[in-house]
């Protein structure tokens, strides 16, 4: 039995409140019905904008990314408007790993996304998306031969199980066999007293099968429902594991989501907003990026609702002086909450970064504005499409307010998921 | 890079001179002019005759703090790998740099006891060697150190990573190689991206 007080966290990547409720009391997920039962489950916000790589980075520093430095899987080099790919590395403050290590207690880390590549941290770290290496994912190196002994994955195959979901269900289940086979084996071997571990799979199956999620008659839905079961399995397992050794477990036992998850009812592409408002003109006849910015363009876009004026000071073909920015911030806002798609408006709120961001260290390298959609709008930036509403294959997006979070104990109030971080250090406190 | 102090303190054994050994080939690597002052080696040369009381301690001490501020400021990180048990004189020579950075490597005696390559703590705690720190003399704990290395629990290169990467994020010295994502990379990411609707 551990002497020290010890924490678990489960992560679920993408999983909104609302299904996970109805799917545990469907009872589909049976033993997370048995941690509700004996915690407190809510909503929660995710970061903005609401993906991945903002939110967990949010969750692991417990700052926004005006401190930590991460606005999104993509960052534009400021003189070339090449896009560069930000990573772990880049995140400017220290984890709460750092900090719990600071303290005496060891983490192991499993499949967090946006610690890639993985460096070390005080106890075991194996990074998860958009990690693609493993042996750059792994520390201390000394558990790579253990994890490469598993057939450790890191993730699906994303391109495959898009175009074949046969494949995608497959990829899925394995997926998280080796992640639970990898847990179990960190457990009996590091002497850990925090211990998280996220299942990326929801995400990937929400991505291209949200549809079969949630309509009873699609041809997939049992199948979607299946692994939610394998999923819970994989909690129950990890439950049953801690219960046995920890003398409260129910106060130490947590889960969460980084951002919810809704249907797609249209694809919204802000460049070619951008474009048909007049703020951005693109060289190339055919552009696969915005190197080709012509220097007259005021704004642009990147994934999913990030906008920055071409600023000059700050962008190599930048035009936008700083007395313009509050009146064309105000201009583009306004613009974008008059977007309609069949007279219905798309875009739910536009923040400005530096209400949103505050004055972190690294606030200049984020956008000017974010803009969040109505659920069932999926904002998106590519500069190669002249259409401003369209579909593709996929058939899920995310959303903001919808995260869950459940808790030993009730947390009141307004949450986002950058708090969370300060409750699970003040749980050493006691 | 502008200059700095790097100031271990920590029991005899508890890895500072190892760490500070390691640390020197990184920033080596990374451009740094890199001097150790070490607190062995110190006492041979810099501080030759001084004793172990408190009053030959803290001069020592001082010395090292002197030398360290005199290469720092003229751009050099300086690292000083000395036990400096007494928490007044650390701050003393805090106060005297102006980019001070305090590594405080924890390990318990009962560890170090127990590991004990030179058989000092054996004879120390049989009373055989006065004002041993940790055992016959004190040694105050930093309050609020810029990096702690758990080097009871945590491997040399888990340490080494933790200092390294608190220098990064204090801006003292440049990213590494191993953080920088190749073309190649970065075409597996877009493709990745791709994949999920991100592009």
């Amino acid at each position: 039995m551990p002497q020290s007080k010890r924490l678990c966290l489960i992560g679920l990547d993408g999983v909104p409140e609302g299904l996970l409720r109805g799917l545990a009391s469907d009872g589909v997920m049976p033993r997370v019905a048995e941690r509700i039962a004996g915690g407190h489950l809510r909503t929660m916000r995710a970061s903005l904008p609401e993906i991945s790589s903002v939110s967990w980075s949010s969750f692991m520093t417990g700052t926004g990314p005006g401190e930590h430095g991460i606005y999104g899987f993509t960052d534009i080099e400021p003189q070339s408007y090449e896009l560069t790919f930000p990573n772990f590395a880049d995140v400017r403050v220290p984890t709460l790993w750092d900090r719990l290590g600071s303290r005496g207690v060891t983490s192991v880390v499993v499949n967090q996304p946006a610690t890639y590549p993985a460096r070390s941290i005080p106890g075991v770290m194996v990074s998860g998306f958009v990690a693609l290496d493993l042996s750059r994912s792994v520390k201390p190196l000394r558990w790579l031969g253990p994890l490469r002994r598993l057939n450790y994955r890191i993730d699906i195959d994303t391109a495959r199980s898009r175009q074949d979901h046969d494949w995608l269900m497959r990829d899925l289940r394995q997926t998280l066999r080796t992640r639970r086979e990898a847990v179990m084996q960190l457990w009996d071997q590091v002497d850990w007293r925090f211990l998280q571990v996220v299942v990326t799979g929801t995400d990937r199956l929400y991505h291209y099968l949200w549809d079969a999620v949630e309509d009873v008659g699609h041809p997939r839905h049992q199948q979607a429902l299946d692994y939610h079961h394998d999923v819970d399995t994989f909690v129950g397992d990890i439950w049953d594991r801690f219960a046995a050794e920890e003398t409260a477990p129910e106060s130490c036992f947590w889960m969460l989501s980084d951002h919810g998850f809704c249907a797609i009812r249209q694809e919204v592409q802000l460049n070619a907003a951008l474009k048909e408002l007049g703020y951005l003109t693109l060289g190339a006849e055919a552009p696969t990026d915005l190197t080709s910015i012509d220097p007259t363009s005021r704004a642009f876009a990147l994934d999913p609702g990030r906008i920055y004026l071409n600023r000059t000071g700050r962008f190599g073909r930048g035009c936008v002086i700083d007395a313009e920015v509050p009146a064309l911030k105000s201009e583009i806002t306004d613009a974008l909450k008059q977007l309609r798609y069949d007279g219905q408006p798309v875009v739910r709120e536009v923040f400005d970064a530096a209400n949103i961001y505050g004055q972190g260290p690294c606030t200049e390298r984020g956008p000017d504005l974010v803009a969040l959609a109505i659920p069932g709008f999926d904002l998106k930036a590519s500069p190669a499409t002249s259409e401003v509403f369209g579909r593709t294959d996929l058939v899920g997006m995310h959303t903001y307010d919808d995260a869950f979070l459940l808790a030993p104990r009730p947390i009141e109030g307004d949450l986002w998921i950058g708090d969370i971080a300060t409750h699970l250090e003040r749980e050493y406190d006691e | 890079m502008k200059g700095f102090t790097l100031w271990f303190t920590g029991l005899s054994g508890s890895g500072k001179s190892t760490l500070a050994t390691a640390l020197e080939g990184v920033l080596l690597d990374r451009g740094l002019q890199v001097e150790i002052l070490d607190g062995d080696e110190v006492r041979t040369n810099l501080s030759k005759g001084l004793g172990f009381s408190k009053e030959d301690r803290d001069t020592n001490i001082r010395r090292i703090g002197y030398v360290c501020n005199m290469l720092s400021r003229n751009g050099v990180t300086a690292i000083s790998a000395a036990i400096s048990p007494y928490r007044a004189i650390r701050d003393e020579v805090r106060g005297s740099i102006e980019n001070f950075v305090e590594v405080y490597t924890r390990c318990s005696i009962e560890e170090l006891a127990r590991r004990d390559p030179k058989g000092l703590y054996k004879r120390a705690l049989a009373g055989e060697i006065p004002n041993f720190t940790g055992v016959s003399d004190p040694y105050e704990e930093p309050v609020n150190p810029e990096i702690v290395c758990d080097t009871e629990k945590d491997t040399l290169e888990q340490s080494l990573e933790r200092v390294v990467r608190s220098l990064e994020l204090m801006g003292y010295i440049p990213p590494g190689e191993d953080d920088h994502t190749s073309p190649e990379q970065e075409q597996a990411i877009r493709a990745r991206l791709e994949s999920l609707g991100y592009l």
